[in-house]
């Protein structure tokens, strides 16, 4: 869902790069260049503080996937239950994906409100690893709600700072940074979770939930870590701010929700392929782990390798696909393909004993794919200053979608198992290729070669003079 | 089904011996599930080619110390292929280091076993629902251990296709008959109590006997359970037909209503060939030269997984039968969720395909002129 986020504000102000560029560019210039806010050094650490900001968030939402099994065994709970530690993240943000850029603009400011969200995250996360400490499954479901209310708006901030301090100056490098920074939080959350439960079970001997509970409260140090970078980076924005007279940074976000009316059918055929697509990625990492154990006799490290593979391969490929999507063009037809590889690799793990790094890698492929061909295109079929309204809304339905399709995944497999689960996640698929393909006839313009846009923005623009 | 066959009821009914038998009559072929709790509790299967075939007992020796040849089915030369399963063992282990892996225990690890021709067995007859073919064997050793507790069996037949309401729902037919083996209440011997159960296949001795384990890419009956174990005897020549079989599916589970959260894999030893054929009343009665038992271990839990003692429950489901065990297939509902799902959009495609030629072939001769 960050890479929503990131794609809106690369189309919305890469158009007004130019702007500010060297705006502030007389400071003083007797700092060393290490404290100077205008000098790449400085700028360097605040870009590492803005990395770091999210690490925390992204490490500990893939908790409960890394620690599936711990989890389920130690708190005594079916797959149903288990899969409404995902759903109850996603239920806040069904509203806060309108309101998180309007409460950091209007309410707290950026630098507060980063610093609240990232409170949140925290409180949230040790609320969770209370509520296993104490073996209270509702004070767990309790965490990851308050843990979900930080998340989402987490990554708006983050993307404001990043505006705010490279417009202009790398945006897209920096945008790319964070996320692969999102990424390998995922990653080594999957990776190293397993092994931290097993040296405390060593330690304390024995499992159950006490383990399982300081387990994961070893996880919130990372978003004690984050919440750190919070104040800091707060800190330095506000001497920035007072050294360069800059103005205040905000989000930009305009969200009118009268505007959802006038949503053209082809932006709700993107919700449906979003929500479709999405759905049939999250939930599935979150269950993977067990059905890698169990189908293809993976040990549980590795079963974790693979459950992660997604999000590595995302990490490098997202700016190179990215790039790609934006030379040819083409959106939709990349979107069907990464419909089409998304299916045929969900059908290699549901019907074949394939190895399954094959059709895993050929997920993360499809899923970065998907992710920077899909979010522009929704800039092709609202006018601009709906884009605000129709990104929010996308988010909320596609966290709507996601904490609706977690707990239906979970109760499928505890009654159905993998086999049907796999079948479901087929059938979601195809329904977002139809839409997809539904796409492909009303449209003239979303379907255009990058030459061809630019042709007709030319001509129109030639009409209008 | 008939309980005690031929046995005279103006004798006085001995104690704790029980003999069920089940006969499924085909068109020209009979066969006859016995279960019996004399000495080691054994399913006994044999297959006719005749309609008309019976079991005769003959009861003054079957009580006796000298059972051999006392159980018979006739006529003798249309029996085709007979085989038993028998329960001789039950071992309870102390997995201090949570290995669940026996073969890499010391000895001193093993507590003695329960031998289950020690057992007291309840009546059978009692137990036994003539209309859904069923029976249940419960015993017990008498001490202290099993005072709240029981080792049952739970005995089905069929007389058609099908599987159970609850997991593992093995898909049977009415060749097969399920065995249902659990352990409920026994007070352990140890806080890291895990139990491991003693089988033994009896079987003629040309025909020698082999676990194979399948891989099935459909769990949709038992969820994240991938595999299916069958111990069969064939002719070594593999192109002949299986004549009979145990088949499992490598899963058991801790509670008495199967759950995914219960569930705990188990997994069995090689079979090994034994010196002499295990003591059942009935396989001993029944099975004269030219038979021979082989013996597994069957393994429950893996390591991590509760020990005994979280739910003291432990079950465990398989099917014996004749001829080739059944193979799964796909449920109807996930082959029309699949011929749905892919059906509609190659639909789409194909329609796609067809207005773009139209268009193209309409709007084609016009061609486009640049206004500009």
């Amino acid at each position: 869902t960050e890479e929503e986020e990131k794609e809106k504000k690369e189309g919305r102000h890469d158009e007004d790069d130019g702007d500010e560029r060297g705006s502030g560019g007389g400071g003083s210039r007797t700092m060393a260049a290490i404290c100077d806010p205008t000098r790449w050094p400085h700028r360097i650490i605040v870009l590492s503080l803005m990395c770091f900001l999210g690490f925390g968030s992204y490490f500990c939402y893939d908790n409960p996937s890394a620690l599936q099994q711990q989890v389920k065994q130690d708190m005594d709970l079916n797959t149903s239950s288990f899969m409404q530690l995902y759903a109850w993240y996603s239920w806040p943000n069904v509203v806060l994906c309108f309101l998180g850029g309007f409460l950091l603009d209007r309410v707290f400011g950026i630098r507060l409100g980063t610093i609240i969200f990232s409170l949140f995250v925290c409180v949230g996360q040790v609320i969770f690893a209370a509520g296993a400490l104490f073996n209270a499954f509702w004070l767990m479901i309790l965490g990851r709600f308050v843990f979900g209310i930080g998340g989402e708006s987490l990554a708006v901030a983050q993307n404001t700072y990043a505006v705010n301090w490279f417009k202009g100056k790398g945006l897209n490098l920096v945008f790319g940074l964070q996320l692969s920074m999102a990424r390998l939080g995922s990653t080594v959350n999957m990776n190293v979770m397993g092994l931290v439960y097993e040296n405390i079970r060593g330690l304390r001997d024995g499992t159950g939930y006490t383990t399982l509970g300081i387990t994961l409260m070893i996880a919130a140090a990372t978003c004690v870590f984050s919440l750190i970078c919070a104040l800091v980076l707060g800190y330095l924005d506000r001497r920035a701010e007072r050294i360069l007279k800059k103005e205040v940074c905000s989000t930009g976000e305009v969200i009118k929700l009268t505007d959802v009316k006038d949503f053209p059918l082809s932006l709700w055929l993107i919700f449906i392929i979003c929500v479709g697509y999405y759905v049939a990625i999250f939930p599935f990492i979150g269950l993977g782990q067990v059905f890698f154990i169990e189908k293809f006799n993976f040990s549980p490290v590795q079963a974790s390798a693979i459950n992660s593979i997604v999000y590595i391969i995302s990490a490098p490929a997202s700016p190179l696909l990215g790039f790609l999507v934006d030379k040819t063009g083409k959106n939709i037809i990349w979107v069907l393909m990464a419909v089409i590889i998304t299916l045929a690799s969900h059908m290699m793990l549901a019907f074949t004993f394939w190895n399954p790094w094959i059709a895993m890698c050929l997920l993360g492929v499809s899923y970065s794919l998907l992710a920077c061909a899909l979010w522009p295109m929704v800039a092709f079929v609202v006018p601009e200053h709906q884009l605000g309204t129709a990104y929010g809304f996308m988010q909320s339905i596609q966290n709507l979608g996601l904490a609706l399709i977690a707990m239906a995944a979970g109760a499928i497999l505890d009654s159905r198992g993998y086999l049907f689960l796999e079948v479901f996640f087929c059938a979601c698929v195809c329904s977002e290729y139809s839409s997809g393909e539904g796409l492909v006839f009303p449209g003239g313009e979303l379907n255009l070669s990058t030459s061809a846009r630019a042709r007709l923005q030319k001509d129109t623009l030639s009409h209008s003079e | 089904m008939e309980f005690n066959p031929g046995f005279n009821s103006s004798q006085t009914p001995p104690l704790s011996v029980n003999l069920l038998h089940v006969r499924a009559r085909g068109e020209n072929d009979t066969l006859h599930f016995l279960l019996c709790s004399q000495g080691a509790p054994a399913l006994l299967v044999v297959h006719t080619n005749t309609s008309s075939s019976s079991v005769k007992v003959d009861w003054s020796r079957f009580l006796s110390d000298d059972v051999s040849g006392s159980v018979k089915v006739e006529p003798k030369g249309s029996v085709r292929y007979s085989s038993a399963l028998v329960f001789s063992r039950l071992w309870e282990y102390d997995d201090v280091n949570d290995t669940a892996d026996p073969a890499k225990l010391p000895p001193s690890s093993f507590f003695p076993p329960y031998e289950l021709q020690n057992f007291t067995w309840g009546d059978l007859n009692r137990t036994t629902n003539q209309i859904a073919h069923r029976a249940k064997l419960c015993g017990s050793d008498g001490s202290e251990r099993f005072f709240n507790g029981s080792f049952c069996l739970g005995f089905s037949a069929f007389e058609s296709e099908g599987r159970d309401g609850s997991w593992p729902r093995l898909l049977y037919n009415a060749n097969s008959s399920q065995l249902k083996f659990w352990l409920e209440g026994v007070k352990e011997r140890s806080n890291f109590s895990r139990f491991l159960l003693e089988l033994q296949y009896v079987g003629s001795s040309n025909l020698p006997s082999r676990v194979e384990t399948l891989r099935s890419i459909d769990d949709e009956y038992t969820p994240s359970i991938f595999q299916v174990s069958q111990w069969v005897s064939s002719p070594p020549n593999a192109t002949t037909p299986i004549l009979g079989y145990v088949q499992w599916k490598p899963v058991a589970y801790r509670k008495a209503t199967p759950a995914l959260v219960d569930a705990t894999p188990c997994r069995h030893s090689t079979p090994l060939l034994m010196e002499q054929l295990p003591p059942s009343g009935l396989v001993l009665a029944y099975f004269g030269k030219g038979y021979e038992a082989s013996g597994l271990n069957m393994t429950f839990s893996i390591a991590g997984d509760p020990f005994y003692n979280t739910t003291h429950y432990l079950s465990w489901s398989m099917l014996v039968g004749l001829g080739s065990p059944p193979t799964e297939s796909f449920s109807p509902l996930v082959i029309t969720i699949m011929a749905l799902g892919l059906g509609i959009p190659l639909l789409l495609i194909l329609l796609g395909a067809i207005c773009v030629c139209i268009q193209k072939q309409r709007s084609g001769p016009r061609g486009y002129v640049p206004i500009n």
